[in-house]
């Protein structure tokens, strides 16, 4: 039940999805896979949104040449842990929603426990090798990976549904090498407010999410574009080999 | 006949945005992008391999259709066709 004043605070978005909406989000617990240049806008607006539960996972201490895009993070933060500093600003921000904080090195050996019960999961990573671990997660536990990834100006975002659509795997098999990427902080902002509206449309259950499209974005020439994905039937992932050995054993 | 070409992200960065390009009846999807690529040596090795391959994890699309990276000497563009070559972006 929403209390008065959590009637009052969500009161203009309730005019969109209502009670039962409301209540869909105060009951989700969406765990949030970094809290860097991504993770920042969309812990932020997934907090104040209502999501019931946030678990907010990073391994990192605030550095100074963060706070060009990291906006969960402060100047007089620097040399916090990253996860002391999202979770001060996401509960002065929202104190009616539980923040949980993680202060951990995502791998194979403890993501599956790290996600817990979540019922979706957001990769605001930096790197594939954690992204395909997330994939992997998702795809056991049959929840949504909300996928976004950025450089310089240009962004992509996709939203995986197990069994549904292309898994990480299908659309990128091969990560891009390793570098230090260069990044100004609107263009995080701008790819994380559409994985954060891919939670929210996932979790009202309304709109069209971005399943089997990878949305793709240019802000250099201000131009978006999407391209139609589909699974890979031979993917070592999510393919229909590996879905046959996991329905033997 | 006459093929768009299209790049993203960092590829976009070295060859610009759409490239509109003349090419011969029965020329393939690699041959083409070859020839384009050749116009941009940081550029060519920033999608081709030393052996002159495709690298790994390059994404091609013809008319919005994956091309598998192996398949592209086999694949023949027609005229009109949309080709699109781009990198995954991992920063976050």
């Amino acid at each position: 039940m929403l209390t008065e004043k959590e009637r009052e605070r969500y009161k203009r978005q309730m005019m969109l999805f209502g009670d039962e909406g409301q209540e869909r989000l105060k009951n989700a617990h969406i765990f949030i896979a970094g809290a860097g240049g991504l993770g920042s806008p969309i812990s932020f607006y997934l907090a104040v949104a209502g999501i019931g539960t946030l678990t907010v996972v990073d391994n990192d201490v605030v550095d100074q040449s963060n706070l060009n895009r990291q906006i969960l993070h402060y100047d007089r933060d620097i040399g916090l842990k990253k996860t002391a500093s999202a979770e001060e600003k996401l509960r002065a921000i929202n104190p009616d929603i539980t923040v949980k904080v993680i202060d951990a090195t995502i791998d194979a050996s403890n993501a599956h426990l790290l996600v817990g019960d979540a019922d979706g999961i957001v990769d605001a990573m930096d790197n594939f090798t954690t992204r395909y671990i997330l994939n992997d997660v998702a795809i056991d536990k049959n929840i949504p990976l909300f996928h976004g990834g950025i450089r310089g100006f240009y962004g992509q975002a996709t939203t995986i549904i197990p069994k549904k659509t292309a898994c990480l795997r299908c659309i990128f098999p091969h990560p891009p090498p390793k570098e230090m990427f260069p990044v100004v902080g609107v263009t995080p902002g701008f790819i994380g407010m559409v994985q954060a509206t891919e939670v929210l449309k996932y979790l009202l259950g309304s709109g069209e999410l971005l399943a089997n499209r990878l949305f793709i974005w240019d802000g250099l020439r201000a131009h978006a574009e999407e391209i139609a994905l589909e699974r890979n039937p031979q993917c070592e992932v999510c393919g229909d080999k590996h879905n046959t050995n996991r329905e033997m054993i | 006949m006459t093929v768009k070409v299209r790049f993203f992200a960092r590829f976009r960065e070295l060859f610009g945005g759409d490239i509109i390009t003349d090419v011969p009846e029965g020329a393939s999807f690699m041959g083409m992008i070859k020839e384009i690529a050749g116009m941009n040596r940081e550029g060519y090795d920033a999608i081709f391999d030393d052996t002159g391959a495709f690298r790994e994890f390059v994404i091609l699309m013809k008319n919005g259709k994956r091309i598998d990276c192996a398949n592209a000497v086999q694949t023949p563009v027609a005229d009109g066709d949309e080709i699109a070559v781009f990198p995954p972006v991992a920063g976050g």
